[in-house]
C-alpha cells in the first residue's frame, strides 16, 4: 500500500501553521481535532482535509488512514497524548516519520527512537534568548 | 509488597482500605487536592498531591523500586505515561492501568503494558460467562485468560455422580481442584467419588470450558 498522507493532529496556532504549510507545498493532509472550532484556525489556502474525533479512540486514527501514513505530527496541547499518539504511529502503524511537541522534557525518554522527533518548545526559546542576547550577554555573566 | 495508586476518583478509597486491609505499603498520588485530603483523614496515610505522569511527581512520591503501579486515571493517555515512565525511569515491577476505552486494552498491550483493563471489557465478559449455562455458579479467567477457574454444581441426576474421578472419561482434559461439599472442602485424588451437590471448582482452557460443563451436567441414562 502506498504511504503518501500527512496527518496532523492537534489544530492550535503550531499545527494549523504546519498542516497549512504542507498542503501548500503539494502534500495530502489531514488535519485531526477533537474540537470543530480549532478548523477556523485553518487558513483558506488550506486544501486538505479536516476530521473531528479523539485520537486516544484508533478507530479515529484508522479512519484518517494512519495506515497509509509516511509522516505523523502530534502537536495536541496535551503532552501524553501527543506521546501516546507518537508510540502508536511509529510502534504499532510502522510510521516511517513521527513528530511530536513535548512540553515536558523528562518525557522524552518514553518515545526515544530514530523515527520519532520531538520538538521542545522550551529548548527553542532558550536558544533564541541565548542568540538574541548575543555573545556580550555571555560575556557580562 | 509496596503498591503504587496513580490517579483515580472514588475506586482510590476502596481500594486502599482494601489493600490496606492486606497489609499492603501503599504509595497515593492523586492531583485533586481537595480529594488527597480527603484520602489522607479518611484512611490516617499521607497522600501525594501532584500530576502523577510527571516524572518528578513519580521521584518525589518514592515508588522507585514499587511492586506494583496501579494507573487510574480518566485520560488513557495518562495512565500509559504514568506506567511507562514507572517502568522504564523507576524500576517498577508490574503496571496495571485501568482504561476508559476499551479498544485501548489492545494498545496498551502492544506497547508494552500488559496487564490493562477496562471496566466495560470485563462486564462484558462476566456476562459472556454468565450466560453460557444457569448452573455454572461462578467463572474467573486468570493468566490473561489462558486459563479459566469454574465453579460448577453438580446435579442429583448427574450421570457423573458416585462415580470416583479416575473412572470418569472426559472428551478434554481438565483438572478438578476442590471440591466444597458442605460443610467441608476436599481437595481430591483419583479415588475421590463425586457426589450430588457436590460444587467442583474446575481449571481448564477458556476454549473447553463448555465442552466441561456438558459433560459434567450430563443426566444419567438410566435414571
Amino acid at each position: 500500500m502506498k504511504r503518501d498522507k500527512i496527518l496532523v493532529i492537534g489544530l492550535g496556532r503550531f499545527g494549523s501553521g504546519i498542516a497549512v504549510r504542507l498542503s501548500l507545498s503539494g502534500e495530502d493532509v489531514i488535519a485531526i481535532d477533537k474540537d470543530d472550532d480549532s478548523f477556523r484556525k485553518l487558513a483558506d489556502t488550506y486544501s486538505g482535509y479536516q476530521l473531528v474525533g479523539d485520537v486516544l479512540d484508533v478507530d479515529i486514527l484508522e479512519n484518517a488512514g494512519i495506515r497509509q501514513a509516511k509522516t505523523v505530527i502530534a502537536t495536541t496541547d496535551d503532552d501524553n497524548v501527543n506521546i501516546m499518539v507518537a508510540e502508536i504511529a511509529s510502534r504499532i502503524y510502522g510510521v516511517q516519520e513521527v513528530f511530536l511537541r513535548l512540553v515536558d522534557q523528562d518525557k522524552a525518554v518514553l518515545i526515544e527512537s530514530q523515527n520519532v522527533h520531538p520538538i521542545f518548545p522550551y529548548l527553542l526559546s532558550m536558544a533564541e534568548f541565548d542568540r538574541i542576547r548575543g555573545p556580550k550577554g555571555g560575556e557580562s555573566r | 509488597m509496596r503498591i503504587v495508586i496513580a490517579g483515580g476518583s472514588s475506586e482510590v478509597d476502596y481500594l486502599i482500605k482494601l489493600l490496606k486491609k492486606r497489609h499492603h505499603q501503599l504509595i497515593v498520588i492523586n492531583k485533586e487536592r481537595e480529594y488527597c485530603e480527603y484520602l489522607s483523614t479518611a484512611n490516617e496515610m499521607s497522600v501525594f498531591f501532584g500530576d502523577p505522569s510527571r516524572k518528578y511527581t513519580l521521584e518525589d512520591a518514592g515508588i522507585a523500586n514499587s511492586d506494583v503501579i496501579v494507573a487510574l486515571s480518566a485520560n488513557d493517555a495518562e495512565n500509559l505515561v504514568i506506567c511507562q515512565l514507572a517502568k522504564r525511569c523507576f524500576g517498577v515491577k508490574k503496571a496495571i492501568a485501568i482504561l476508559r476505552n476499551p479498544k485501548n486494552v489492545n494498545v496498551f498491550r502492544n506497547l508494552g503494558v500488559n496487564t490493562a483493563f477496562s471496566a466495560s471489557m470485563l462486564i462484558a465478559q462476566t456476562i459472556e460467562k454468565l450466560s453460557i449455562v444457569d448452573e455454572l455458579v461462578q467463572s474467573l479467567s486468570i493468566e490473561d485468560e489462558k486459563i479459566v477457574l469454574s465453579e460448577i454444581k453438580i446435579a442429583a441426576d448427574a450421570a457423573v455422580g458416585g462415580r470416583a474421578l479416575r473412572e470418569l472419561d472426559p472428551p478434554v482434559n481438565f483438572i478438578v481442584s476442590c471440591i466444597f461439599r458442605d460443610p467441608e472442602v476436599v481437595i481430591p485424588n483419583g479415588s475421590t467419588t463425586i457426589r450430588p451437590d457436590d460444587k467442583l471448582v474446575i481449571v481448564s482452557t477458556p476454549a473447553d470450558q463448555e465442552a466441561i460443563l456438558a459433560f459434567l451436567q450430563k443426566k444419567a441414562d438410566h435414571a
